[in-house]
């Protein structure tokens, strides 16, 4: 009998929603402050902020919910972000020129404790450890 | 921004923190001296940003990016509470530590509140 998946907003998984809103929070705030007062400086760091933003409120809300679909969202949101921020660290360690470094993804997150490059990881492996038949 | 009220909510939310990550470890769920922790230390932000606010708008203050300013100061203050809550909701051993989470993110806003507030002046 394969078990039921667990909440992932349960037990140490509210420790995870928290980071994650924390962060949803933080760098949706900061793209949209830079986006209002100088976007023309830098758009495309600007709107790749925002992006970030989005995702990580997708995965708070994913992370937080219980339904199976909030689960595909979360696997979404958080492959994105993994994704995101190994093209987005990579990109801006070989050429800094193109990026004014930040946003939150810039050089592996290093402007946020190198939190951005672990916290995909970690919810990876939460969702996994979470999910059915585990 | 006073200095010696910044030092003081550092310290609040370290003090917070630290807190919180011992109940997780000793298995103890959030309860009333967590209530007490976080409202000792909301108050501090509370204070710190009505006296912000009266500078900025009664006190002559300016800064190069004010809404900024303003957004991480709502931020500092909202984000405590709504930790609180989350943690409380499921009274577990990991309630303390989902409050250390929103204490060392509302330290960290308490510090770009500081960089914001030294560039205007």
């Amino acid at each position: 009998m394969p078990e039921n998946p667990r909440p992932t907003s349960s037990g140490p998984g509210r420790i995870l929603v928290a980071v994650y809103a924390i962060f949803a929070l933080s760098a949706t705030a900061r793209a949209l402050t830079q986006i209002l007062s100088k976007f023309s400086e830098a758009p495309v760091a600007y709107l790749l902020s925002l992006l970030a933003g989005v995702v990580y409120i997708l995965a708070t809300i994913g992370l937080a919910g219980r339904k199976p679909v909030y689960r595909r969202i979360a696997w979404g949101a958080v492959a994105f972000e993994l994704v995101g921020v190994l093209v987005v660290g990579t990109l801006t360690v070989l050429d800094t020129g193109d990026f004014p470094d930040d946003t939150v993804w810039s050089v592996y997150g290093r402007g946020y404790g190198f939190v951005p490059l672990i916290l995909p990881f970690i919810g990876l492996w939460w969702l996994r450890r979470t999910s059915a038949g585990k | 921004m006073l200095v010696a009220l910044e030092i003081v909510a550092y310290v609040a939310a370290a003090a917070v923190a630290v807190y919180g990550v011992v109940t997780t470890v000793r298995n103890q769920p959030p309860g009333r001296s967590h209530r007490l922790a976080v409202g000792a230390f909301e108050a501090v932000l509370v204070v710190q940003a009505v006296i912000a606010v009266v500078l900025l708008f009664a006190g002559g203050v300016t800064l190069p990016e004010r809404t900024t300013f303003l957004i991480y100061l709502l931020v500092s203050v909202c984000v405590p509470p709504i930790a609180l809550q989350f943690a409380t909701a499921e009274p577990t051993r990991w309630g303390g530590t989902v409050i250390a989470v929103g204490a060392v993110g509302t330290g960290v806003a308490v510090w770009r509140l500081h960089e914001l507030w030294v560039a205007g002046a």
